[in-house]
């Protein structure tokens, strides 16, 4: 008995301590305090001022939310990269449906604005001085973030779209650059018919988007939405989107495009490997391409205009772009309005952005400059992409209609589009499926679709 | 009475209520069993029962972008139970069943069996070995696997190339459904073996002895003798393996951030939950296929337990 | 009814191990084995070895590979390319975003151990209660427990996080403790093997003596439930480490995620968006990096959880 009364103590003080252990060390690391001070990635530089909390995942974010918290000493900035795109915008609604969580300012690409203005998720920052600030941003950009009286987000950095092309290829194979879609696939073909081994693009099935600003360029505006109304207009299979898509639909059918998925592993190396000759991309896709590391030294990249189509009026398309809107949870709207106008709005934040994040700049007195305009690119081995291509496509992109579900439309157009490749439906079939798709949903949540 | 417990009395003494004294020992019981429990039922309560309770509750309601919130009964689950894109899922995780349980069972079975018969160096290092894969969290088992499946940065390539074929695309939508059972088969394999292998194990090997003298050969006595003996081991481990397939999630979603278009957001209801929730915002209706799918899951379940129960010996 | 087939029960297993020491482990194994061909056995087995391994060798070749390598083009994908990189990219990510791998990996270990611990405690009070108690609505409450294995998680994560939005614990470590703290299945492991190891004499022997019921819990119970205990805490502690959806959801900054997130985020922002950096080689050393811990430890404490699992397997 004395035995077992020895070795009982002893199993008895071990899960005392473990016990003990474990309330001490959960306890000891930020149990209970989760403040916005504590979870900065950056370095809050001067203490006892209001902080504005910030989400946001561009490149070189920290040298731009440092240089703001630097030159103002009445607010700082305390930014988290909550994760890219779709992960963050899941955390944000997350946050916002249970009631606390959700940061002061969150960075917001343009066409998902409306998924948050119908839920009243975002504060109108007109009160707050956004309105006079409408000289200093292009057209298509402020309509954007816009509607009617009310100003929901300030933008940040655009996508005008270009080609971005593998010059070498292009000579090595005797083919020259296309400048209409016309043009491009017979450059496909001939690529393919002198021995090249890639393609000359590709067409990725996840990469709605893409097909979007494509249609665009023919004037394709499928939605028409008004957050005041609860009436959506949904046209999607129009003849111009079904010329654009029946376009890529024969490349495919024809095998001179690939169709990988974009944004993987396998489709970063094919863009720097010469498996794809060109890349019709926004103006951050530069960006992209000099982030890809070990990019193939003798690749020659260059820039030329979009192709347009032949006949018809030139039109410029974008793909992306950013804003910073301002949460309704934020506790002092009015700080972290002036955070979301000044993080990008001085020329020394655009100079990071530009050169440590290549991003384009919506903000006129960057865009406008000369320093931006006759900038060299070193990765286009000094080509003043801005002057030649994507000055003039900003320029002219007029703005585009989002639905607020357009997460919903972007599965949607990825399933379709991934039928379309795997020769399930073809162009006009896709298109249709998708307008009934999402004329349904649009219904099941209690809009009135009209054509 | 209390000092006749200590003798065989004891059984009958502490099952009988009937006197005063052992009813109030048996009051006394009920309390310390209640009591023995609370740290447990109090987190179960609060972290589970609660937010179930509360998902329910999010299932009854309907909210829409444009009208907000209202309440609507069960309507939300008369339209789950006609939603194409939910019952596309149920069928294809029930086709996740019917071909993963057998396969994970018939690999794990086979090489309990085979590890049992042996004790060499060899056959304690591929215990090990094909245990190991368990230890590796699902998320980065799947992430693994994207890497492997991918034509540049998998072996898929060269390994085909050795007999002189072409590697499969392994993430398009005819293949994707086998890679998937593929990694699963290799992330939960193990652990169903060292179960079973460990079932083998309390086996008394005097019933072999037995058999052999009436002359069974190996694969006999494996069948007809080990088999039987530890079919509760195997009705556990089906269990499991029915509730882990009809509740497919991780696998697919760290897949389709590389194969988007072969995994839609709907391809296990659970996923399909999960976007519904995270990505549509339709909190409401995601709660319901939540549940839904629990109803199915338990019916499941109970039904395999129910027809197996012979075999498994739970009595309850 | 149940008190007498637990003492029937728990009568059986001590005679069968003492019998089966007696005979020796040889004698024990020629009367299972071989079924069949050595070699045959042996074949089947190398090919299932090779079968789970080379994923696993895959992972440590490619940890050792720089991002260039790891693209296909400059080497085989199962053997080491020229340049040895490993020790480049441990010091890559040790360096990256301020070491916050490691981080990440100190998060996973405090979680795992922490929830591992408290889980373990919870359900061995838990299971203690329902194998030697007969209370009123035991069963009831049994199957309540065995029916919460089949909730899929998602239907669990909105209003968990609300629920403690409320209680602002949200983004802390807390949000994904506290959920890990449940076991189901632990508790009923702990029941199985207290119903046949701890017998009901040697209980009430002691409440003879007046030993109090914790008491009887700490100083006769426990000793005799180490496997149970180990094969819970390894059980919990694996669940909580290889977690990522609780983890998901509920922590959103940097420097409270577990590996399996913080991985995910790194191969997120590998894989998209405008200027993402590629971090192909440190994603790939940081998983085989996350994978050891638990390799090791379950080569180490082999002993206790076959054991322990056996239990649960034969009820």
């Amino acid at each position: 008995m004395q035995m077992t009364r020895r070795a009982g103590r002893r199993a008895a003080v071990v899960p005392v301590v473990l016990g003990a252990a474990m309330v001490l060390a959960a306890c000891g690391d930020g149990g209970g305090e989760e403040t916005s001070a504590a979870s900065c990635t950056n370095t809050i530089m001067v203490e006892d001022v209001p902080v504005v909390t910030v989400w946001a995942w561009y490149p070189a974010m920290e040298q731009v939310v440092d240089y703001f918290n630097e030159n103002n000493d009445d607010v700082q900035a305390c930014w988290t990269n909550a994760g890219q795109g779709g992960d963050a915008y899941q955390a944000f609604s997350t946050a916002l449906e249970a009631g606390s969580g959700a940061p002061d300012v969150m960075m917001i690409e343009a066409e998902f604005l409306g998924q948050y203005t119908i839920r009243e998720a975002l504060v109108d920052l007109a009160p707050y001085g956004a309105a006079e600030l409408e000289g200093e941003y292009t057209e298509g950009a402020w309509a954007d973030v816009t509607e009617a009286e009310a100003v929901y987000a300030i933008p940040v950095d655009g996508g005008p779209m270009g080609l971005l092309y593998r010059q070498d290829i292009f000579d090595e194979y005797g083919v020259a650059v296309p400048t209409t879609w016309e043009e491009f696939a017979t450059a496909a073909q001939q690529l393919k018919d002198a021995g090249y081994d890639g393609y000359i693009t590709n067409f990725a099935p996840n990469w709605w988007a893409f097909v979007q600003a494509m249609a665009a360029q023919l004037g394709w505006q499928p939605f028409t939405y008004d957050s005041a109304s609860t009436e959506i207009g949904i046209d999607i299979a129009t003849p111009e989107a079904i010329q654009v898509l029946s376009y890529w639909e024969d490349l495919v059918d024809r095998d001179l495009v690939a169709t990988d998925e974009a944004f993987t592993a396998d489709y970063n190396a094919s863009l720097v490997d010469g498996t794809y000759a060109s890349y019709v991309a926004a103006a951050w896709g530069p960006g992209y391409l000099e982030g890809l590391s070990d990019a193939d030294a003798d690749a020659v990249w260059r820039a030329a205009p979009l192709p347009q189509w032949e006949g018809q009026e030139p039109r410029d398309v974008n793909i992306g772009g950013s804003t910073f809107a301002v949460s309704e949870q934020a506790e002092n709207p009015e700080l972290a309005a002036r955070v979301a106008m000044d993080l990008f709005g001085t020329e020394e934040a655009w100079r990071i952005g530009i050169e440590e994040a290549a991003l384009f700049p919506l903000w006129t007195p960057v865009l406008e400059s000369d320093y931006f305009a006759d900038l060299e690119y070193p990765f286009f081995d000094g080509q003043q992409i801005n002057k030649d291509v994507f000055l003039d496509a900003a320029a002219g992109y007029e703005g585009f209609t989002t639905p607020p579900f357009l997460t919903y439309v972007y599965d949607q157009g990825t399933e379709q589009l991934t039928a379309l490749v795997e020769g399930q439906v073809d162009a006009e079939q896709a298109l249709t499926n998708l307008e009934q798709d999402v004329g349904a949903y649009a219904e099941s949540q209690g809009f009135t679709v009209t054509e | 009475m209390t000092t006749t417990s200590t003798t065989a009395g004891a059984e009958r003494a502490t099952s009988s209520p009937h006197r005063t004294r052992s009813g109030r020992i048996e009051r006394d019981r009920q309390r310390w069993g209640w009591f023995f429990l609370t740290p447990f039922a109090l987190i179960f309560l609060v972290l589970l029962v609660a937010p179930l309770g509360y998902a329910f509750w999010m299932s009854l309601h309907t909210s829409t972008l444009v009208a907000g919130e209202s309440f609507t009964g069960l309507a939300n689950y008369e339209r789950a139970f006609t939603d194409p894109l939910f019952l596309g899922g149920l069928t294809r995780v029930g086709a996740f069943v019917a071909v993963m349980v057998p396969i994970q069972l018939g690999v794990a079975l086979a090489a309990a069996l085979v590890l049992d018969t042996l004790a060499t160096r060899l056959s304690r290092f591929s215990r090990l070995m094909i245990f190991v894969p368990y230890a590796v969290p699902g998320m980065i088992g799947a992430l693994m696997w994207g890497f492997l499946y991918s034509p540049r940065f998998g072996p898929a390539t060269d390994l085909f190339g050795l007999v002189g074929a072409t590697a499969p695309d392994f993430l398009a939508p005819g293949t994707v459904f086998g890679s998937l059972v593929n990694i699963v088969t290799w992330q939960w394999s193990g652990y169903y073996m060292i179960i079973i292998y460990a079932a083998l194990r309390g086996i008394d090997p005097s019933l072999y002895e037995a058999a052999r003298i009436d002359g069974a050969s190996g694969r006999q006595i494996a069948l007809r003798i080990k088999v039987p003996m530890i079919s509760a081991a195997l009705v556990m481990v089906v269990v499991f393996a029915l509730i882990g397939t009809l509740q497919f999630f991780t696998e697919p979603s760290i897949l389709s951030n590389v194969a988007a278009g072969a995994i839609p957001v709907h391809y296990t209801p659970n996923l399909y939950a999960y976007g519904l929730a995270f990505s549509y915002q339709q909190f409401n209706y995601a709660s319901t296929i939540s549940f839904a799918l629990g109803v199915i899951v338990f019916a499941f379940s109970y039904l395999f337990l129910f027809i197996t129960r012979k075999k498994s010996g739970l009595n309850s | 009814m149940s008190v007498q087939t637990t003492g029937g029960a728990a009568g059986a297993p001590p005679t069968e191990r003492t019998a089966r020491r007696r005979r020796g482990r040889e004698a024990d194994q020629a009367a299972r084995g071989p079924g069949g061909s050595r070699a045959g056995s042996h074949l089947f087995l190398l090919a299932l070895v090779l079968y789970f391994v080379t994923p696993l060798w895959w992972l440590v070749v490619a940890a050792t590979k720089s991002n260039s390598g790891l693209f296909a083009s400059s080497s085989s994908p199962l053997w080491f390319a020229d340049d040895f990189s490993f020790v480049d990219n441990v010091r890559r990510l040790t360096t990256y975003q301020g070491g916050i791998y490691w981080t990440w990996l100190g998060n996973s270990f405090l979680y795992a151990l922490t929830a591992g611990v408290g889980a373990t405690l919870l359900a061995l009070l838990a299971g203690y209660g329902f194998a030697k108690y007969r209370f009123r609505g035991r069963n009831a409450a049994f199957a309540l427990l065995l029916g919460s294995v089949m909730v899929p998680l998602t239907a669990l994560v909105i209003p968990t996080f609300v629920l403690l939005a409320e209680v602002e614990l949200v983004n802390t470590r807390w949000a994904v403790i506290l959920p890990s703290l449940l076991s189901p299945l632990g508790v009923y492991l702990v029941r199985v093997y207290t119903q046949d190891v701890v017998p009901d004499e040697m209980l009430d022997a002691g409440r003879v003596d007046g030993a109090g019921e914790l008491r009887l819990f700490f100083q006769v119970a426990l000793p005799l439930l180490r496997p149970a205990i180990v094969t819970v805490l390894l059980l919990s502690v694996v669940a909580t480490w290889n977690n990522y959806f609780l983890a998901l959801t509920m922590v959103r900054s940097p420097e409270l995620l577990p590996i399996t997130v913080g991985l995910a985020n790194w191969q997120a922002l590998s894989s998209g968006g405008a200027g993402g950096e590629t971090l192909w080689n440190l994603v790939v050393t940081g998983a085989f990096l996350s994978v050891l811990p638990l390799v090791v430890a379950f080569l180490a404490l082999q002993k206790y959880w076959q054991s322990g699992l056996a239990l649960g397997a034969i009820k």
